[in-house]
C-alpha cells in the first residue's frame, strides 16, 4: 500500500469515527480528551470546548467526536504556567493574565442581546479609534454595568468585507478592545468585560454597498446576565 | 525539432518500451531544487493515446506549472501512454532518439497514477519537484448564513486539485484558517467551537484534537515553523492583538511584537529564522519582519503599495506572496528582501505549493468563493474545479 491510499483510508477511518455520539457536560472548563489514551470505544466523552462555552445564541451546536479510543481521557491544557504574569488592568485586561486563561467572564450567564442593543458602537472604515460620536452609548453601557453589578458584558467587533479574513479578524478584535477600554477607563471592572471578533463572518446586512458597509462596522453589547455580582 | 522523428522512433520502439515496466513508489519529500518562479516559459506538450479521466488529470497536472497542451505537430514533447487500467507513459523529446524516460505505474486509483506521471514528467523537464500528489486544506462555508448571519465553515482536507475533499472537523460551528505542521498529517486552525476563537492541533491520523491557545480575546492564524517546533500566531490576551510564538503545544508562549497597531496573518522564512507578517503599526497594513527569536521590527518594502496583507513566503525563500486590499483584493509578489511588489491575479491568501512555482488562492466573494492556481512565471490561473461550495484560506502541504 503506498502512501496515498494510507493516507486516504486513513481521512476515511477518521471521518467514519466522527459519528460517534457525545454528550454534552456542563462543567465550567473541561479540558480537551488527550491522545493516546485508550478507553472502551463505546465511551462518550465530553466533545465540549475547553472553556465556558456561551449559553444561547452562538448557534453551536455540540463539539464534533473524535476517535474515542484517543479522546475520551482527560488532560490537563498545554500551557506553561509561568508565562505570562503581567496584572494591570489594561495591559493584561482579559483575564487571562497566567498561561492558563481559566473560564471568561459570564460563565452560563444567559445572553441577553436586546437591552443595549441600541448602543451599538460604529467605526470608520479600517479604524478602530472611536468616533466622539459614540461616546455617549459606550458611556450608557458603563452606566448600565453600574447599575446592575450581576451582568457581565461581552463586545463583539465586526467589520465590513473590504478586508481580508484574518486581517479582519485582528481588527475586530482591536475595536471590541478599544470599547473595551473605554468601559475600563469608565471604571467598569475589566474582569466583567469581554471581547470577541467575528471578523467579516457575521455581517447585519450582506450587501456589497457602503451603507451595509457603515452597518457592518460595529461593536455590539451582549450582556450576560446573573443575579449576584461578580467580583 | 520535428515531432515526427519522435513518432517515428515511437513505432520502431513502442513495445519494448511499454513492457518495461517500472513501479513508482515515491513520496512527497523531494529535495528543494532552487529555480527562479519568474524565468521560465510555456513548455508545449503533447498528451497521445490516454483514456479521457487520465488525459484530464494530466491536462490540470501539466496547465498548472507552466506546460501547455498542444495539438499534432507543435510539442517539443510528447507523452505516450494509456491505462489498461494500469497507467503508462512514454516521454520523448523532439530530436533525441532515446525516450526521456517510460513507465508505468501500479497502486492506486487511475487518477492517483496519473498524478504520479504528471509529476514525473514535471520533474524530468523542469527539474522542479512536482505537487499533483500534494493536498491543501482550506475554509469551507457550510451552507447558508446561520443566525445574526453568521457564516459556518469547516476546514477540509482534499487533493491539490480538489478531489478526494475530506471534512477534518464536523463542528457546525466557524472554523477557519487552517496551517499544516510541516511533514505531518497534522493541521492547526481556528475554531469558535467553545463561542469564542481558539486555536486547535488536530492530528489527521488519529483525530486527536488538542487546544494550542485558547487565552481570552482573539486565538488565530497560526503558523508553524518549517521544523515543526513552532508556531506563530496572533493572540490579544495583553490588550491588542499581537504577534506571538510558542512551542507547537502552546506551551511557552512569548510576545514578540508590541506596537500601537495590531497584527495579522504570520508566515516563516523557510530557514525558521524570521517571521513575516501583517501590521498596522505604520497605519495602512504594511508587512514587516521580525526575527523568530524576537527582536525589531523591520518594515518590508513593497515599492509603496499599502493595505498589504496575508504573506506567504515562497519555499525556495526568494518570494513573498501577499494581499492587497484597497478595493478589489490582489495577489501581489514581492523579492523577499523587499523590492518592487508585482501585481499577478484578482484574488486573496496566497499560499505557495512546494515547488515555489504555483500559488493557490482564493476568488469570488461569498457565498460563492472558489480555490484557484496560478502559475507564476506564465500568469495562469486555473480554478480548483472539483470542490463544491465556497472555499478560501487555502493551505498547502508543507
Amino acid at each position: 500500500m503506498n502512501q496515498l491510499t494510507k493516507i486516504g483510508l486513513t481521512l476515511l477511518t477518521a471521518v467514519a469515527l466522527c459519528s460517534v455520539g457525545c454528550k454534552k457536560k456542563p462543567s465550567n472548563i473541561t479540558p480537551l480528551p488527550g491522545a493516546g489514551q485508550s478507553s472502551a470505544p463505546t465511551t462518550s466523552f465530553a466533545s465540549d470546548p475547553i472553556r465556558t462555552t456561551r449559553p444561547s445564541n452562538t448557534g453551536l451546536a455540540p463539539g464534533n467526536a473524535f476517535q474515542p479510543g484517543n479522546d475520551s481521557g482527560s488532560r490537563a491544557v498545554p500551557f506553561d504556567p509561568n508565562a505570562g504574569t503581567q496584572k494591570s488592568d489594561l495591559s493584561a485586561p482579559l483575564g487571562g493574565t497566567d498561561a492558563n486563561p481559566g473560564p471568561r467572564p459570564g460563565g452560563d450567564k444567559p445572553e441577553d442581546r436586546e437591552t443595549l442593543k441600541g448602543d451599538t458602537v460604529y467605526f470608520e472604515y479600517d479604524k478602530s479609534a472611536i468616533k466622539s460620536s459614540e461616546y455617549a452609548k459606550i458611556a450608557a453601557v458603563a452606566e448600565y454595568l453600574k447599575s446592575n453589578a450581576g451582568d457581565d458584558l461581552v463586545v463583539e467587533g465586526h467589520c465590513d468585507e473590504r478586508g481580508t479574513e484574518e486581517y479582519n479578524r485582528a481588527l475586530g478584535e482591536r475595536r471590541a478592545l478599544a470599547v473595551r477600554e473605554r468601559l475600563v477607563n469608565l471604571g467598569v471592572p475589566a474582569s466583567r468585560v469581554t471581547t470577541i471578533s467575528y471578523g467579516k463572518d457575521r455581517p447585519v446586512d450582506v450587501a456589497h454597498s457602503e451603507d451595509a458597509y457603515s452597518k457592518n462596522r460595529r461593536g455590539e453589547f451582549v450582556l450576560l446576565k446573573g443575579g449576584a455580582a461578580v467580583k | 525539432m520535428s515531432p515526427v522523428r519522435c513518432r517515428s522512433w515511437f513505432h520502431r520502439s513502442i513495445a519494448a518500451v511499454l513492457s518495461a515496466l517500472v513501479v513508482l513508489q515515491s513520496a512527497v519529500g523531494e529535495e528543494n531544487i532552487l529555480i527562479d518562479a519568474k524565468t521560465q516559459g510555456t513548455i508545449p506538450i503533447r498528451l497521445v493515446g490516454f483514456p479521457r479521466e487520465v488525459e484530464d488529470t494530466l491536462t490540470f497536472d501539466l496547465s498548472v506549472v507552466g506546460f501547455e497542451i498542444v495539438g499534432p505537430g507543435k510539442g517539443q514533447y510528447e507523452v505516450r501512454g494509456g491505462a489498461d487500467p494500469e497507467v503508462k507513459g512514454v516521454l520523448l523529446e523532439a530530436g533525441l532518439n532515446q525516450p526521456r524516460f517510460s513507465r508505468a505505474y501500479t497502486g492506486g486509483s487511475s487518477r492517483s497514477q496519473a498524478h504520479a506521471l504528471a509529476d514525473d514528467i514535471v520533474k524530468e523537464i523542469t527539474k522542479l519537484p512536482g505537487i499533483a500528489r500534494t493536498r491543501i486544506a482550506y475554509r469551507s462555508v457550510s451552507g447558508a448564513r446561520g443566525s445574526h448571519n453568521q457564516l459556518l465553515s469547516e476546514i477540509y482536507v482534499a487533493d491539490y486539485d480538489g478531489a478526494n475533499a475530506v471534512a477534518i472537523t464536523q463542528d457546525r460551528s466557524v472554523a477557519v484558517a487552517p496551517t499544516w505542521v510541516p511533514g505531518r498529517l497534522q493541521l492547526l486552525y481556528t475554531s469558535y467551537l467553545s463561542g469564542y476563537p481558539d486555536i486547535y492541533s488536530q492530528d489527521l491520523t488519529t483525530s486527536a484534537r488538542l487546544p494550542v491557545a485558547h487565552f481570552n480575546g482573539l486565538n488565530t492564524s497560526a503558523a508553524v515553523s518549517p521544523n515543526g517546533t513552532h508556531v506563530a500566531m496572533i493572540l490579544s490576551r495583553t490588550g491588542n492583538p499581537s504577534l506571538w510564538v510558542a512551542n507547537l503545544d502552546g506551551s511557552n508562549p512569548r510576545q514578540l511584537t508590541r506596537t500601537s497597531g495590531y497584527e495579522a496573518s504570520p508566515c516563516w522564512s523557510p530557514d525558521g529564522r524570521t517571521i513575516c507578517f501583517t501590521s498596522t503599526a505604520e497605519g495602512k497594513a504594511a508587512l514587516f519582519t521580525v526575527p523568530a527569536s524576537g527582536g525589531a521590527m523591520t518594515k518590508l518594502k513593497t515599492g509603496g503599495i499599502l493595505n498589504c496583507t496575508e504573506p506567504d513566503w515562497s519555499p525556495d525563500g526568494k518570494w513573498i506572496a501577499f494581499t492587497r486590499a484597497a478595493g478589489e483584493f490582489k495577489i501581489y509578489i514581492v523579492p523577499a528582501s523587499g523590492g518592487t511588489a508585482e501585481e499577478y491575479s484578482a484574488g486573496e491568501d496566497p499560499c505557495w505549493a512546494p515547488n515555489s512555482r504555483t500559488i493557490i488562492f482564493t476568488r469570488g466573494r461569498d457565498p460563492s468563493r472558489r480555490l484557484s492556481l496560478l502559475d507564476v512565471p506564465t500568469r495562469r490561473v486555473k480554478d480548483v474545479t472539483r470542490i463544491s461550495g465556497s472555499c478560501s484560506q487555502p493551505s498547502w502541504t508543507k
